[in-house]
């Protein structure tokens, strides 16, 4: 604790403190311009400059730390002075003229609107970007937009060309921010103190008048952000500054990519399809008659002809009462989610080794890491938060191996860059763990103490050599062994996976396979280690956890384990049949064994694979209910019902984030028209089937804590808790802290973990002389899956189009031209794409996006599925290249 | 060698990147007050893009880099240090200088633990050379005591105050003198890379140093172990494109990282996080040379010489309008009266206004304090500085709103951009005194000095503050002719 006197008064403030900080706690302002608590202070404004006794000049207060005995005097006369000549020489040179930014606040509070002096320079603004204003005659030089585009996003755009009076701050291109390296995050117009760089959201309809925290609608990283409305309408969302997750950072699509929520084809009243045509209904009539057609198709074939599909996109709330309802009213265990096409495997490789099917470790472990292991994860531009604190560690210095079949953003900061072929990471994964026991570098007391099975995997990884492993993996056998070296030496390493290690046939075996890998060196259950699935949305791994699952109810609980105690809170009985997951639903539709469908907030049609075998599953069916904002490719080809549903902007309730994290979503405005939150739809239509009693929810809340009551890792989760922060499970009490790292001591399944003896399985979809190439499906930054949201915002300017990347070679070879449309043929179906020449893309496998509907790339993918899992070979499809016209013939124009 | 490596974003930072020196004339200080003797000359100079700021050939100003002409080198302290070899002669190979007992002192520091130099230092209460007079010794004690696997030493050699020309001679003529101090400072502190940052105003020091280290590596001086029985070292020159803050040491790191070379906040100090954020040793080149002689002669020996807090002794440079200009070595302490008249032997040219010692970002010394020793604590009472012992002298050819344009002209010519005050106020005054201009607002300039003395990112801007405000002091009267009060 530091004794210091600040303006006259003693005060005690915690050693590490600046100046800065010490004043801001005490509620003294001192005005700063080039400060955000988000970057390394540089001192740059001078307007917070503070006389020290005992130093020879004013200091200052944002870079000087804070020492026992210092005397603070923050506003003397001539203090104040300075500050107003700094900001007149800043006024001089900046455009008279309305506006709001902290720069003029403070030009206003020492009266200088008068000295506004520069003159409009129309050569430095820049309108081209779809969200960022670009006014450099609004410069006031702080480099904030530089700072934070370089040392928290690591994009390195904003360029600083030339010096002293003459600096000019310029995107990279030369040109327009457009046309530069820019990813949109944002992050340069959030600090931009000094209306420079403005949303153009905020330019187009005003500030914002009420600010509501809440947590992104998209990918798993569950970054916090304050959503702001101005008469009932969302007009900004800028980041939570103190969010552990995101730490006041963004992407391109939680920070703008909100203008799906009134986008004209909104639906906002039910609909009913009769004879071929949508007719609009009230919501009475519509949940009268999706409970009338349920019930006449339970009666008919029985509850297993039924099947209810939760969403990644909804809350936890609602997908626990989605569950609730397919088993306790409908009387099935269908019921699922679309965490059954990504990381089931994940999920069931770390419950089946370790006891919980969850990431071990948190966000935060990225900067306590010293090697971080990255696999089969676009981590920038699939969880570009998260990616960007990888880069940021990179940079400070920690390893990074990433071990990815294309040279993705984060393999140019790598150490190591290990480009598998698809689906071969398995076979790395044992080369590595062959190197590790060759090698002598097992954790030999973490074994001894924690990890079983070490004899028999010594026999079998005996024969996984580097060598041999790397012709099939085109790898070379050292590269692996240096990746196998750092993992295992400079601990603590993390790992952090995606959906290239998951989806395939046997995506389950190679996320144990990286287990094994942990368990050997003893990266788990400590900080800055652990094997950490990135998950895909917002809500998959809540989704999921609330037990849309065919096999377990919430809390990842198996039924038989937790009849008893559920049907004890539900008071009814959970039906004793074995139930379907998606695919399996897929197949029983085909089969006529399914007859009805709910679908909550998921376009299948769009995003499972073999799209027309889907389609046939989905024509076949009796009912199919669509709930969604929008009409999605399923709800257009297929669909019965829909059903309108409020976004999570619009309702109350929690997400579950990657790293187990709970947080709250909270209403920052009302659902258009006639649009309702998920859970309330439900419970009518529970309601309606005569099953009121256990659907009585008065309020997300109440929800909740009926969740609390059946999970015990939950228990310590209430609201009023998740007001100040979000909270990790297991959390059993009101109590408990929450759980940053699992297994501490001991795995949750017991004391010893064991390692596990993993073969290859092999794929219907390996390259042929007929159909060369391995076409890789996955998603880009600024959109997200099936676009339904994102192809709704500027995003699609941004993105606007799947695209076919091409190796370089493969494109010389076959001469097709960038941009260029080919058809993409596979066993399965065609699509056609546009070619984009990529030095990314390895020889020989294509990388494509599967956002829009014009490209339908889920045409081409396969049948193949995850053996433990069912969940869906997105990641490796044998395909060929047709050139759409024929080399030497010009294009018709 | 390496020249400074950075983006194209960076590069335009440096002005004279892709330029060529040659006949380019000097727009310095020492030119500036000579301007009257070569009036054609100086318009070249002052209208040229990109300036050059000091080429450091003061003793013939106003000068051009074709220039090859020496100056004359004097040492007059009672035990010369640093010039004692360079008094009508040249030093440049290693056999010249090993027979002038060369290298003999990092062979008597090898024989001793590097803890024994780090003492020997702290005894000689030698104070860095380069402006800011901060404790050798204890520079190197930090550095010493810094526990890092890689350490380095870094020589500044981006002399770039206008008016002091020591380091070029140092650099040119006794290139292996800075070696062995670089060595004997890595030697103390455990680094095992120095780097020598060299200014690109300074062409001709680049070959005469290159050729030195390879001396030094190809005899065994330098290598896996230096003279065959110590640690490895080795030396990288680093050449600058062209600004003066990267004599900065912060910058000048910066400027070595391929980064763009503003000034870094301290702390962490270079000695605990410097070059690729390591702990680093920056000294500037006479600091170095004086190394040998104290290892050699004892830090006792050296303290004996100086004045009050300041010891040793220090080279100045004087300049063209001098009857004797060039450089002199003198004991601390010397009363500046005695460089000027005596040394210096006044000025030919007509009645001495005033002195700038330390280059032009400190205080101006009218004759009234020529009393005043050449000391750092004394100077700095009167709003002055020893800095890089620069003397330019001006006569009545040069009004005060010329030097104040001058000074203010090159301050924001070569300010960095980063803080307010500098970035914007050099060049606010720089206008408001422009020749030709109207008078300005007295008020106005007095407000943007006080706001760069005290509130300036680095000593660029806090120094302008120091010139201007010594000017105020000094010649108000004839300042006040400039402006308008409000």
């Amino acid at each position: 604790m530091l004794r210091v006197v600040l303006n006259d008064a003693p005060r005690e403030i915690d050693e590490g403190a600046t100046i800065l900080d010490a004043l801001r706690r005490a509620g003294i302002h001192v005005p700063h311009l080039c400060h955000d608590d988000r970057l390394e202070p540089v001192g740059a404004c001078r307007l917070c400059v503070v006389e020290v006794d005992g130093a020879g000049r004013p200091v200052a207060a944002c870079t000087t730390p804070l020492a026992d005995g210092m005397v603070v005097r923050t506003h003397t006369p001539a203090l104040e002075a300075e500050r107003r000549t700094l900001l007149r020489l800043l006024a001089e040179r900046y455009p008279p003229g309305a506006g709001d930014n902290a720069f003029l606040r403070e030009i206003r509070a020492y009266g200088l609107e008068g000295a506004l002096a520069g003159r409009p320079r129309p050569e430095l603004v820049d309108d081209a970007h779809p969200y960022i204003r670009v006014d450099m005659s609004r410069c006031i030089h702080c480099y904030r937009c530089e700072r934070i585009c370089n040392d928290v996003q690591g994009q390195f755009t904003w360029r600083v060309w030339d010096r002293g009076a003459e600096t000019r701050i310029v995107p990279d291109s030369g040109t327009t921010l457009r046309e530069s390296s820019c990813v949109s995050c944002g992050a340069c117009a959030d600090s931009c103190p000094s209306g420079a760089l403005v949303d153009r959201s905020t330019l187009a309809l005003g500030p914002a008048t009420r600010w509501t925290r809440t947590t992104c609608p998209y990918c798993g990283v569950g970054c916090e952000m304050h959503v702001g409305t101005r008469d009932g309408r969302l007009v900004a969302v800028r980041p939570v500054l103190d969010a552990p997750v995101n730490e006041g950072h963004l992407c391109s699509k939680g920070r703008y990519a909100f203008g799906f929520v009134d986008a004209a084809d909104r639906v906002t009243a039910p609909l009913v399809r009769e004879d071929g045509t949508w007719r609009t209904v009230s919501w009475d009539d519509a949940v009268r008659h999706v409970a009338a057609r349920l019930q006449e198709i339970v009666a008919r074939h029985g509850p297993d002809a039924v099947g209810v599909l939760g969403s990644a996109r909804a809350t936890n709330e609602e997908n626990y009462v989605a569950q609730k309802l397919a088993r306790i009213v409908l009387g099935t265990n269908n019921v699922d989610c679309c965490a059954r096409v990504c990381h089931a495997p994940s999920a069931a490789a770390l419950g089946a080794m370790l006891g919980t099917g969850a990431a071990t470790n948190s966000f935060a472990d990225i900067e306590r890491a010293r090697t971080i292991l990255v696999c089969g994860s676009n981590t920038t531009a699939c969880h570009p938060v998260v990616g960007a604190r990888i880069k940021q560690a990179a940079r400070r210095g920690a390893k990074l191996v990433v071990i990815d079949a294309r040279r993705i953003e984060l393999a140019d900061y790598a150490d190591v860059h290990l480009a598998p072929r698809p689906g071969t990471d398995l076979m790395l994964f044992n080369a590595m763990a062959h190197v590790v026991l060759a090698e002598g570098l097992v954790d030999e007391a973490f074994v001894a103490e924690r990890v079983d099975g070490l004899d028999a995997f010594r026999d079998f990884v005996g024969a996984w050599t580097p060598e041999r492993v790397a012709p099939e993996c085109g790898v070379a056998a050292d590269d692996i062994r240096r990746a196998a070296r750092l993992y295992a030496t400079e601990r603590p390493a993390m790992s952090v996976h995606g959906l290239g290690l998951t989806e395939h046939v046997h995506g389950t075996d190679t996320v144990m396979a990286l287990v094994n890998l942990a368990l050997l060196t003893g990266n788990l259950g400590r900080p800055g280690a652990g094997i950490n699935p990135l998950r895909g949305q917002n809500n998959v791994q809540g989704a999921a956890h609330m037990g849309c699952e065919p096999r377990n109810l919430t809390g990842m609980v198996p039924i038989d384990e937790g009849r008893a105690r559920f049907e004890q809170v539900w008071r009814a009985s959970i039906p004793a049949t074995r139930g379907l997951d998606l695919m399996e639903m897929m197949e029983a539709a085909r089969a006529g064994r399914l007859r009805a469908l709910w679908a909550i907030g998921y376009d299948v049609l769009l995003t499972n694979p073999e799209a027309e075998r889907t389609r046939a599953a989905l024509a076949a069916l009796e009912l199919l209910v669509v709930q969604d904002l929008f009409p999605n490719e399923t709800a257009r080809a297929l669909a019965h019902v829909f059903l309108p549903a409020a976004a999570s902007f619009e309702k109350d309730g929690t997400f579950m984030n990657g790293e187990r994290r709970i947080q709250r979503v909270r209403r920052a405005l009302d659902p258009p028209g006639g649009a309702r939150p998920d859970w309330e739809i439900l419970c009518d239509v529970a309601r309606a089937m005569g099953r009121g009693d256990g659907f009585g929810f008065g309020s997300a809340e109440g929800i909740w804590n009926e969740v609390r009551a059946v999970w015990p890792a939950g228990a310590g989760i209430g609201y009023a808790r998740l007001e100040q922060a979000g909270l990790q499970w297991p959390c059993p009490g009101e109590d408990h802290r929450g759980t940053e790292v699992l297994h501490r001591h001991e795995f949750a399944h017991g004391r010893r973990a064991t390692l596990r003896c993993l073969e290859p399985r092999v794929s219907s979809e390996l390259p042929s002389d007929e159909y060369p190439f391995v076409l890789i499906t996955g998603r880009d930054l600024h959109q997200f899956n099936a676009a339904t949201m994102t192809g709704r915002t500027a995003n699609a300017a941004l993105r606007p189009r799947d695209v076919l990347e091409v190796s370089v070679a493969d494109g010389e070879r076959l001469g097709v031209r960038d941009g260029e449309p080919v058809r993409v043929e596979s066993r399965h179906g065609v699509a056609v794409l546009p070619v984009a020449l990529s030095e990314r893309v390895p020889a020989g496998a294509l990388f494509t996006t599967f956002h829009t509907a014009e490209a339908f790339v889920n045409r081409l993918t396969g049948a193949g599925l995850d053996a433990a899992t069912h969940t869906p070979e997105y990641k490796r499809t044998a395909v060929r290249i047709r050139r759409e016209t024929p080399p030497g013939r010009p294009r018709a124009r | 060698m390496g020249s400074v490596r950075e983006s194209a974003d960076v590069a335009s930072f440096y002005h004279l990147r892709g330029a060529s020196l040659e006949g380019r004339a000097c727009a310095g200080t020492a030119c500036f007050v000579a301007r009257f003797l070569d009036p054609e000359r100086w318009r070249d100079a002052a209208s040229r893009a990109p300036r050059v700021y000091c080429l450091g050939k003061c003793y013939v100003a106003p000068s051009v880099a074709e220039d090859r002409r020496r100056a004359g080198v004097h040492a007059v302290a009672p035990r010369p240090v640093v010039l004692e070899r360079l008094v009508d002669a040249s030093v440049r190979t290693l056999g010249a200088y090993e027979a002038l007992g060369g290298y003999r002192a990092l062979e008597c520091a090898l024989g001793r633990a590097p803890a024994a130099v780090v003492d020997e230092v702290e005894r000689s209460r030698l104070r860095g050379r380069g402006g800011a007079g901060f404790p050798t010794g204890r520079k190197l004690r930090a550095v010493a005591s810094a526990s890092a696997a890689v350490k380095h030493v870094v020589a500044n050699a981006d002399e770039g105050d206008p008016g002091a020309y020591v380091d070029r001679f140092l650099l040119e003529d006794d290139p292996h003198a800075l070696l062995e101090g670089l060595a004997l400072a890595a030697y103390a502190v455990g680094a095992t890379q120095g780097y020598v940052y060299l200014r690109r105003e300074y062409p001709d020091a680049l070959p005469i140093l290159e050729r030195a280290i390879a001396e030094a590596r190809s005899a065994g001086v330098f290598g896996p172990k230096m003279l065959g029985r110590g640690p490895a070292f080795d030396v990288e020159v680093v050449v600058g494109l062209g600004s003066y803050v990267c004599g900065e040491e912060t910058a000048l790191l910066n400027s070595i990282e391929g980064r763009r070379p503003f000034v870094r906040s301290r702390p962490p100090y270079p000695s605990a996080s410097g070059l690729h954020g390591r702990p680093t040793l920056v000294q500037n080149v006479e600091t170095l040379v004086n190394l040998p002689w104290i290892v050699r002669h004892g830090g006792a020996a050296y303290a004996a010489m100086g004045y009050s807090r300041s010891r040793g002794t220090k080279v100045v440079s004087l300049s063209s309008l001098f009857r004797r200009p060039g450089l002199y070595e003198v004991e601390l302490g010397t009363p500046v009266r005695r460089i000027v008249e005596e040394l210096g032997g006044g000025l030919a040219t007509g009645v001495i206004k005033g002195v700038l010692v330390g280059g032009p970002l400190a205080g101006v010394l009218p004759p009234r304090h020529f009393d005043a020793p050449l000391a750092f604590e004394e100077l700095a009472a009167l709003g002055a500085s020893v800095g890089h012992g620069g003397v330019v002298a001006f006569d009545e050819h040069t009004s005060v709103r010329e030097l104040v344009h001058h000074v203010f002209s090159f301050a924001a010519y070569e300010s960095c951009g980063r803080c307010t005050p500098c970035r914007l106020g050099a060049r606010s005054v720089e206008d408001m005194v422009a020749p030709g201009r109207p008078p300005g607002n007295a008020t106005r300039f007095e407000e943007i000095v006080s706001a760069l003395r005290a509130t300036s990112l680095c000593g660029h801007g806090t120094g302008l503050g120091e010139f201007a405000q010594s000017v105020l002091r000094h010649y108000r009267e004839e300042l006040a002719a400039c402006f308008v009060s409000s």
